[in-house]
């Protein structure tokens, strides 16, 4: 019997569809590999460009939560299957448009369940994409209000939302003594810090406290020599920077190389990192900053048990310094896990309900979402730490502080 | 007080802006090529300072020759193959798309090199300040504005007093009358790009210690630098040297007066402004009226 060029073509075909299906098919569709089934996250993150070093961090997260449940614990058992999971995030160069295009793509390949890039400004256009194709995303990188507050139900932060995330603050600054009285801000144009800046406002107002200056920045800021004149000129008790790392950097150095001291220095960002640290060496001592985890919290669940057994096995399996991002990063995944398993299901609807409903506790702290889907402000607000001696010290909520808060700082030349 | 305040610390900066776009402007000037991999020259002149400094101690300031060095053989290498071969074959608009392409080639390898971690240099002068009166001068932007001026100094000599100088000016007025007086003209153009990539890396080595910087840092350089170069003119130090002053000034006092958000803004007005009422530049193209 002779075969048709059509005959080929279509069997072809089939093939080349069968291949890229057993390939690519995603997630709830559980593609068998060698008996065990898949669940794949994706989401892209920053890997390259300006919010790399943080983004990297969260990834690392993702990471260790992944070959924890995978390779200690056997995969996780949902409904009567066991899965193993795999994470498939690329690189968004800290580029909206680029982190747009390729979550699309991942969207039309099937990909059920995501995982948030770092930085408002990313995940605020992704979070649209993924919304729209009603798939749950579970992110530890963006706290804009604007996340949170356009009646999205597929979006989940395990971090409050940016205008909640000073309400600890707000009872920390109102703890010292002597009493603050004047604050000023400074914060960068972007989605995130402004909303943070004017949520840290009103919670400080609320507290009685005056603030003085909101100095606003633009987004990519290389000096800030003439601000900080000003401040010299008429000193703020604390000077809160809402700022993202490099900005932080910069700041801080300014401050000690033209000696402008205040009582005390809070960078909402940027002091959690290995590179802050270096640049800064002694005058890091003293700058106060927010962590949403640390490993000598009293936390503790289920997979990895307390905070310090995360801390352990992190250090074991990865080189990169922690920081609290990595725990963050983990959260997730483990937020996911949790939800797939009450709700006895993958399919995405099903998990976007157990994530809406999901009540937990583990090593992260106790994991519960608002109706807006940001973390519960209560639970899941910041811890405040403190760089002393060259160690990250929590120094609020009394009852997680392992060292008392040093207020007023030494003047810079006293910390050299 | 606040006004002269103001007044230094933008002079300061704008100082720090004119050594990291001089090198732009010299290859803009002389060979016409907007020069997209500036930036990548400026950084990768930070991170050598860096390993300089922490692999050998040698402070940022004393190893600028070592990175220009380095970079001017780089830069000489990368004239005479990518470039050369695009200009010859297509135009030299087409050397606008090598070049972005090629920085952002650089950036990712200078990510997987360096990781893309924000990086720091502090020598031992990097936090001190001194006062004058009520006036507050940072030592570390001192020290930068002063390297910046020295070698502004020994290029505006070299270009006008040496006869390698000649033979650039030379060959950016007149190419083909250069090429007829005996010049080789593409060794020129090589040894031209890679004096600008030279440069770019000692203002790296500046910029290291007064800024954080990663590999994602380099195209505010190269934005920087064009500003730059439309404020103050093409081709020339002075040129270079005014523009980048000029843009320390105008991000300094907008921040005081206006508000610090409006920095950025107000430097792309005035960019549009002076692109619209004088496109030489306030210096003009130093090499005159041969393009």
């Amino acid at each position: 019997m002779a075969i048709t060029r059509r005959q080929v073509l279509r069997t072809t075909g089939s093939g080349l569809i069968a291949a890229a299906a057993a390939r690519y098919l995603p997630a709830g569709s559980a593609h068998a590999q060698a008996g065990a089934k898949t669940l794949v996250f994706g989401g892209s993150i920053p890997m390259s460009g300006a919010s790399a070093e943080t983004g990297q961090n969260v990834l690392f997260g993702y990471r260790a939560a992944i070959k924890k449940i995978n390779e200690d614990l056997g995969g996780v058992k949902i409904g009567n299957e066991t899965y193993k999971l795999d994470v498939k995030m690329f690189d968004d160069a800290s580029d909206p448009s680029r982190a747009t295009t390729l979550i699309q793509r991942q969207v039309d390949e099937g990909i059920n369940y995501f995982l948030g890039s770092f930085g408002s400004n990313i995940v605020l256009p992704s979070c649209a994409i993924t919304e729209r194709a009603r798939r749950p995303m579970v992110q530890a990188g963006a706290g804009s209000d604007l996340v949170f507050t356009q009646k999205r139900k597929y979006v989940f932060g395990v971090f409050p939302r940016a205008s909640l995330q000073f309400e600890t603050s707000a009872d920390f600054l109102k703890s010292l003594t002597p009493a603050v009285k004047r604050v000023a801000f400074i914060y960068t144009n972007d989605a995130f810090s402004k909303f943070q800046a004017e949520g840290g406002k009103k919670a400080l107002e609320d507290k009685g406290m005056s603030v003085a200056d909101m100095i606003q920045l633009p987004a990519q800021v290389s000096d800030v020599s003439t601000v900080l004149s000003s401040i010299r000129a008429n000193p703020p008790d604390v000077l809160i920077c809402c700022v993202h790392d490099d900005a932080a950097i910069l700041i801080a150095r300014q401050m000690v190389s033209t000696g402008t001291n205040v009582n005390l220095l809070y960078q909402t960002l940027g002091p959690q990192t290995e590179a802050y640290r270096q640049a800064l060496g002694n005058y890091a001592n003293g700058v106060v900053t927010q962590a949403y985890w640390s490993e000598g919290a009293a936390f503790k669940g289920s997979y990895f048990g307390t905070a310090k057994d995360f801390a352990d096995y992190y250090r074991k399996n990865f080189d990169r310094p922690l920081t609290y991002h990595m725990a963050s990063g983990a959260a997730c995944i483990l937020a996911y896990v949790e939800a797939m398993k009450n709700a006895g299901s993958i399919a995405p609807e099903d998990v976007r309900d157990a994530l809406a409903k999901l009540d937990f506790k583990c090593f992260y702290g106790h994991i519960r979402f608002t109706a807006d889907g940001d973390g519960d402000p209560k639970l899941l607000g910041p811890l405040i730490v403190q760089n002393q001696s060259g160690k990250v010290e929590v120094v609020f909520p009394e009852e997680a502080a392992a060292a008392k808060a040093v207020y007023p700082v030494p003047s810079w030349k006293d910390r050299a | 007080m606040v006004a002269l305040q103001t007044l230094i610390d933008g002079l300061i900066l704008g100082g720090v802006f004119s050594l990291a776009a001089v090198g732009f402007s010299l290859i803009f000037g002389v060979l016409g090529i907007v020069n997209l991999t500036h930036g990548i020259f400026v950084v990768a002149g930070a991170y050598i300072a860096l390993l300089l400094w922490s692999g050998l101690g040698l402070d940022p300031l004393v190893g600028i020759p070592v990175i220009m060095v380095v970079l001017f053989a780089t830069g000489y290498v990368y004239q005479r193959t990518i470039i050369q071969w695009a200009t010859e074959r297509a135009t030299v608009v087409a050397s606008l798309l090598v070049t972005f392409g090629v920085a952002l080639v650089m950036r990712n390898i200078l990510q997987l090199i360096f990781s893309s971690d924000i990086r720091s240099i502090s020598p031992s002068y990097s936090f001190v300040s001194f006062s004058l009166g009520d006036l507050r001068i940072d030592a570390v932007r001192v020290a930068g504005l002063t390297t910046s001026l020295v070698l502004l100094t020994v290029l505006t000599l070299f270009l006008s007093r040496t006869s390698f100088g000649r033979m650039i000016r030379a060959t950016a007025q007149q190419p083909l009358a250069a090429g007829l007086s005996g010049i080789n003209v593409p060794h020129v153009y090589g040894l031209t790009f890679a004096l600008g990539a030279a440069f770019a890396g000692a203002s790296g080595a500046v910029i290291g210690i007064v800024a954080p910087f990663s590999p994602a840092t380099e195209a505010i350089w190269t934005l920087n630098a064009f500003v730059v170069v439309v404020l103050g003119g093409v081709g020339s130090p002075a040129g270079a040297l005014l523009g980048g002053l000029l843009l320390g000034v105008i991000n300094t006092m907008t921040a005081q007066y206006i508000g610090p958000s409006f920095t950025n803004a107000t430097m792309f007005l005035v960019l549009v402004l002076m692109l619209l009422v004088r496109p030489q530049g306030l210096m003009g193209n130093a090499f005159g009226e041969s393009r």
